[in-house]
């Protein structure tokens, strides 16, 4: 019997410690080279620790990466390339779609890595505003200071205005909080070859684009679809228009809750072009209000509406699907109400960050100048095919990246006018989501369910509440 | 009196060993049962009362320390025209889908089990076949069904010449619920005429005989036998089914509306998701979370209430 009850507490001993061995396992993730449980871990050991250059107190660099449409092949090859020329030192980089998941319960615990990029926005967004409301990021200001490797600072090498942006420093103090990645310009895409062979000209004003709806019939196609489901695709129509209209004091307006905005001329304006699209005949592509943004790109593709909104990222993000016979990506940006004034696009700057608790901030700031050399921009466009927020990159990686994406580039380079603008966080606990409050009911406006008048008061009422929230 | 001392000394000794028998083996129970107890509590049990208690606080957890508001976030959801909305959503769904599935369930269980159709095997697999297909698979499935330009429903609607009420199924604020009911009982349906089928063929053979021999018609069977035979399994399979609702909800809501248009098919734990992860406000996720326990805990008592003064 004595023996039996030996087994027993044998066998509970063996498995509470395997679980405890779990346990500590997940809490504790963040520590030296353990494997994270998920993301697709890849740890890259320096196979020369004797070698010349800088040292550092400690060697070991922990990266965290948002895995998206860019993929994490431009990471490990970066980090390779680190390695080569500061042998001794060792970047472990965990990539993953979910990196915000993994990165929330570390930052919790006081234990973050020690280099993050992320995107804006998504589920990304609710990191990004911890962090600037928890003063949980290291200024970058030394970093573009510094010299680079033309012997001038690196922030002069950084395209004009990112860096004094209010993405990059968020509280108007003149610190950089962020460190600028890639660029994305957003705005309407249509099919060149349609346009090139029916000898159709560019709408560069809205009357224009209204008035092409008749030609899009003739040519058996909707004027308009967006991606349905996901309704907030449409700021990139609607922010440039405001700022057209009204100017910088409308989109500050805007972004920052001034009721008075959903009372405005250029509230009516700028919001009527989707009450248009929604009454038109044949402006609103069939059944678009249900489709997700997979699902309306490709429609735009097989030649079932003439412009759909969207990114830079489009024509590698559609690269395996259908397509009506000879389509080519042509990107239009956004008209503008007075024939003068130029045609827009609306930018986008992803983000580096390092927070403030990282265990290795000195190799951290280290690697991300190493970011913004000639070597790294170009191995960005070899790999990710994308385009650092950087002077002259697009000529840089011209070889890389299709014609269509490098005649975007360099449009926003020579004249376009760009855009770039985000709302402001709002209070601490509050149950706004600004995009969602905004965009999601112009699902109704083109299901013809709420009129525009209906819609101004909604949001009007939303932007007093949010203000309240802020008191 | 020698031979006396022996039994008092051969009783106790008995005594002894009974006691410590009964010890170990007691002993032996807790040993098995503290190991899943603990796992339990600490999985189970204790993140429920966490729920509970961060219910209470405003918390991004990011960095901050959460701070106390006591019922503020109670008091804010009643006032949250969104959270009211989804709630309604949530209610609308567990009403219509419920009683679809049992209906559906139950008639297909008694037809297939009580006729001598041949191909019943097929017709069992055929409808079970949705319960092994993983949520996220029917809902891209269905998405592609409703899909107004290319989807099989618009497509068949045309062909037999109902075009006029061929609709973006999933884009419209006053069909877009229907859809999706339609998806979870397609979906639930196989599942609990399997479970019927079991109750089915359990009720002794002898009172259909009967019944058929005094001239009961089928419905009159179903209705007289089989409903009430199987009454202890549809009250269980009620309480799933009230669960199930808000669990799968959540899948098919998030892959094939994303909540919209303009939020009519958001529900309550959508609602939590989107709190909780893209507006980083946990406190007052967790209260929409102890709310929705609430009303879930509620509706599976009163359901029971109810079904059992039936039954008696």
């Amino acid at each position: 019997m004595k023996r039996s009850w030996l087994t027993v507490i044998a066998v509970v001993f063996v498995v509470s410690s395997v679980l405890a061995g779990c346990s500590g396992n997940n809490v504790n993730n963040g520590g030296n080279a353990s494997p994270e449980p998920s993301g697709s871990p890849e740890t890259t050991a320096s196979a020369d620790p004797t070698g010349g250059g800088k040292t550092f107190e400690n060697m070991e660099l922990e990266v965290a990466v948002f895995q998206g449409g860019y993929g994490r092949e431009y990471w490990d090859a970066v980090a390779d390339s680190f390695m080569k020329d500061y042998p001794g030192t060792k970047i472990n980089i965990t990539a993953s779609p979910q990196i915000a998941e993994l990165l929330r319960p570390k930052i919790v615990a006081g234990n973050p890595p020690d280099f993050i990029y992320l995107p804006q926005g998504g589920d990304n967004q609710p990191i990004i505003d911890g962090f600037i409301k928890d003063n949980g990021l290291l200024e970058l200001n030394d970093v573009f200071e510094s010299q680079g490797e033309n012997g001038t600072p690196i922030a002069d090498s950084i395209l004009p205005g990112v860096l004094e942006s209010k993405a990059m420093s968020p509280n108007g103090d003149g610190k950089v909080l962020f460190a600028p990645y890639n660029y994305g310009v957003m705005g309407m895409w249509y099919n060149k070859n349609l346009f090139d062979t029916k000898g159709i000209t560019l709408p560069k004003t809205w009357d224009e684009f209204f008035a092409l709806n008749s030609v899009a019939k003739e040519n058996g196609r909707a004027l308009f679809t967006y991606q349905g489901l996901h309704p907030g695709y449409l700021e990139e129509i609607i922010i440039p228009a405001i700022f057209n209209v009204g100017g910088k004091e409308a989109l500050d307006q805007f972004f920052n809750y001034d009721p008075e905005f959903w009372k405005s001329e250029t509230f009516k304006k700028v919001f009527g072009l989707f009450e248009k699209i929604a009454n038109e005949d044949n402006a609103l592509m069939n059944g678009t209000v249900a489709l997700n943004h997979t699902q309306s790109q490709t429609d735009f593709l097989m030649g079932k509406s003439m412009f759909i909104p969207n990114g830079s990222w489009f024509e590698d993000e559609m690269k395996d699907a259908p397509r009506e016979d000879g389509f080519q990506f042509g990107f239009l940006g956004v008209p503008s109400f007075d024939a003068g004034k130029p045609v827009m696009a609306l930018t986008s700057v992803e983000l580096f960050m390092i927070p403030a608790k990282a265990k290795n901030p000195e190799l951290a700031k280290e690697f991300l100048k190493y970011l913004y050399t000639e070597k790294s921009v170009k191995l960005n466009g070899e790999k990710a095919k994308a385009v650092m927020a950087v002077k002259g990159a697009p000529d840089l990686v011209k070889e890389y990246i299709s014609a269509t994406t490098y005649e975007i580039f360099k449009a926003v380079d020579g004249g376009m006018e760009a855009l770039n603008g985000a709302f402001k966080t709002p209070a601490q606990g509050s149950k706004f989501n600004p995009g969602d409050e905004v965009y999601q009911p112009l699902s109704s406006i083109m299901n013809k369910q709420m009129t525009l008048e209906e819609y101004g008061d909604k949001l009007y009422e939303v932007y007093t509440n949010i203000q309240k929230e802020y008191q | 009196m020698e031979m006396y001392r022996q039994v008092f000394l051969l009783d106790r000794e008995r005594m002894v060993t009974a006691m410590s028998t009964k010890m170990k083996r007691t002993g032996f129970i807790l040993a098995c049962l503290i190991p899943g107890l603990a796992l339990f509590s600490l999985f189970r049990i204790y993140p429920t009362l966490q729920i509970f208690h961060k219910s209470f606080f405003m918390w991004s957890a990011i960095g901050d320390e959460p701070k106390f508001i006591g019922f503020k976030n109670f008091v804010d959801m009643f006032q949250d025209e969104v959270f009211l909305l989804s709630l309604r959503n949530t209610g609308i769904l567990m009403l219509i889908v419920p009683v679809l599935t049992l209906a559906i369930a139950l008639i297909n269980a008694s037809i297939l089990s009580k006729s001598k159709l041949r191909e019943s095997g097929f017709y069992r697999t055929v409808f079970f076949f949705p319960s092994i297909l993983s949520f996220v698979v029917i809902a891209i499935l269905w998405s592609f069904i409703y899909h107004p330009s290319i989807g099989f429903l618009n497509a068949s609607m045309e062909l037999i010449g109902l075009d006029e009420f061929v609709m973006p199924w999933l884009g419209h604020e006053k069909t877009v619920l229907w859809a999706l009911a339609v998806t979870m009982v397609w979906q639930a349906a196989g599942y609990y005429m399997v479970m019927y089928i079991a109750g089915i063929d359990g009720i002794s053979p002898e009172y259909y005989e009967a019944a058929s021999l005094d001239g009961a018609s089928r419905i009159q069977q179903f209705f007289s036998i089989t409903i009430p035979m199987l009454w202890e399994i549809i009250r269980v399979t009620i309480i799933f089914i009230i669960n199930g609702v808000i669990s799968i909800s959540f899948i098919l809501v998030s892959i094939m509306t994303a909540g919209g248009p303009n939020r009519h098919s958001e529900v309550a734990i959508t609602y939590l998701y989107g709190q909780a992860f893209k507006n980083g406000n946990f406190g007052y996720a967790m209260a929409i979370g102890v709310v929705v326990f609430i009303i879930s805990l509620l509706l599976a008592l009163l359901s029971n209430r109810l079904t059992e003064r039936e039954a008696s």
